[in-house]
């Protein structure tokens, strides 16, 4: 058994240039298309070539002030007005600005047993599967889950 | 101050790329971790330099193509670095001699960099400590019958006078010979009547870089609004909880009405009072000393 015959073959992509306000729209889109929660999204140029991932991770990581740890000593805080302002300043931020840019990936032919290897070695929840120098499909973790688990449903 | 170890205050994450990587690369890097400088290795993965907004911002304005150019051409040599054992004091006079904004903090081995410290990083902690102070300030602003306020810091006492403005309509070259020309992090934007519109920080200008403007772009299209400020006469502690809120690393400071900035307070600045908010802890330091 092997990646492509697991992979999702439908997959949404994110653009270099998007705004993370538009990454997280397609965050949602995706999910509901797709109809599981989707948290991470390649990222694709306008050369059809895979640049990078950007994750659900990646945007919070951003977002999040830098000094936390003094936000959770201060009692009266209304952190959900403090956040909207801080979600202004996301404006000017690109995907391309924030996404993870050493994408691992495997191709249609790598065995299930290294893509489960791959993903816990390298803590991966998602594999993009490349064919050549085109993204053919996305192997999610959820895919190698219930495929390596079925006798048990 | 004294008695607080380097340690207390650093971060233990330490952002390092090969010396080989592109530009591209390592704005990407700076802003996904919101980072002053990049630990930069070489093929051994020891440490040979680092990356600053400050070195980014350089190549943009000499026209270094993103892509193409490597740390390695812009990276500073060698690196300035403290121990986790090295008191914090210390560690402030070393960023300050040598006008940076962080410094790696070096492990056992030297080729081991074990965490980074930031002014931010240093006013977080004493912030954190004023907070568990009972005399300090942090305290009493939040009670509402405290009648003595003479011991307590206020914005005026650690801000610079010395605000550097551009025009919306200057070009980021200009901006850029402004922040260089005074060694700021960020300079006040100003429309055509005087009145402050907004703000370009070193990280406005490498986004801009990132994302293919050229030099002859307005400041108008990349300056962030609306300017965070607060009264100079604010508490000291109320304007570093402002900033720690508000995720900003700078207050102007304005006299009375919002449009007319006199100064501007800096968490370097805040870091530099080196006592917390309040004069017990400055009291107290006078005192100790020998």
């Amino acid at each position: 058994m092997y990646a492509r015959d697991i992979m999702s073959p439908r997959f949404h992509i994110l653009s270099p240039a998007n705004s993370i306000a538009e990454a997280v729209k397609m965050f949602h889109i995706a999910s509901v298309e797709e109809q599981k929660r989707i948290f991470g999204l390649m990222v694709i140029d306008e050369k059809d070539q895979l640049v990078g991932m950007l994750s659900m991770y990646d945007i919070i990581l951003f977002i999040q002030p830098k000094h936390i740890h003094v936000w959770s000593e201060i009692e009266d805080l209304e952190a959900h007005a403090i956040f909207g302002e801080l979600l202004d300043r996301v404006k000017s931020v690109r995907v391309s600005d924030i996404m993870t840019t050493n994408v691992v990936t495997v191709k249609p032919q790598t065995h299930v047993m290294a893509i489960a290897d791959l993903m816990i070695k390298r803590h991966i929840r998602r594999l993009p599967v490349v064919d050549g120098n085109n993204v053919v499909g996305v192997v999610y973790i959820s895919d190698l889950f219930y495929h390596l688990l079925e006798k048990f449903l | 101050m004294k008695g607080l170890l380097v340690e207390e205050a650093m971060r233990r994450q330490v952002i390092q790329l090969s010396h080989d990587v592109s530009l591209d690369k390592c704005i990407n890097q700076l802003i996904k971790f919101k980072v002053n400088a990049l630990l930069i290795t070489d093929e051994t993965r020891c440490p040979v330099g680092a990356v600053s907004k400050t070195d980014i911002v350089g190549a943009f304005y000499g026209g270094l193509p993103i892509a193409e150019s490597l740390s390695m051409d812009i990276m500073n040599g060698p690196l300035i670095t403290c121990f986790p054992d090295d008191e914090l004091g210390v560690a402030l006079d070393l960023m300050r001699r040598n006008g940076v904004h962080q410094l790696f903090v070096q492990g056992a081995e030297p080729c081991a960099m074990v965490g980074t410290l930031s002014y931010s990083d240093v006013v977080a902690l004493l912030y954190r400590y004023c907070r568990a102070c009972p005399k300090g300030a942090v305290r009493r602003s939040e009670l509402t019958d405290c009648s003595d306020q003479t011991q307590l810091l206020i914005v005026r006492d650690a801000m610079s006078t010395s605000v550097i403005s551009c025009r919306q309509e200057d070009s980021l070259a200009r901006v850029i010979e402004g922040l260089t020309a005074h060694r700021l992090g960020a300079v006040l934007v100003q429309d055509a009547k005087g009145l402050p519109v907004g703000v370009i920080s070193k990280t406005d200008i490498i986004l801009a870089y990132h994302h293919g403007s050229s030099l002859e772009v307005e400041a108008r299209s990349i300056f962030k609004a609306p300017v965070a400020s607060c009264d100079e006469n604010s508490l000291l502690s109320d304007a570093i909880r402002h900033m720690f809120l508000k995720d900003v690393q700078r207050l102007f400071a304005y006299a009375g009405d919002p449009s007319r900035i006199v100064g501007v307070l800096s968490l370097s600045d805040a870091a530099h009072i080196r006592s917390g908010s309040c004069r017990a802890c400055i009291t107290s330091r006078i005192i100790a000393a020998p």
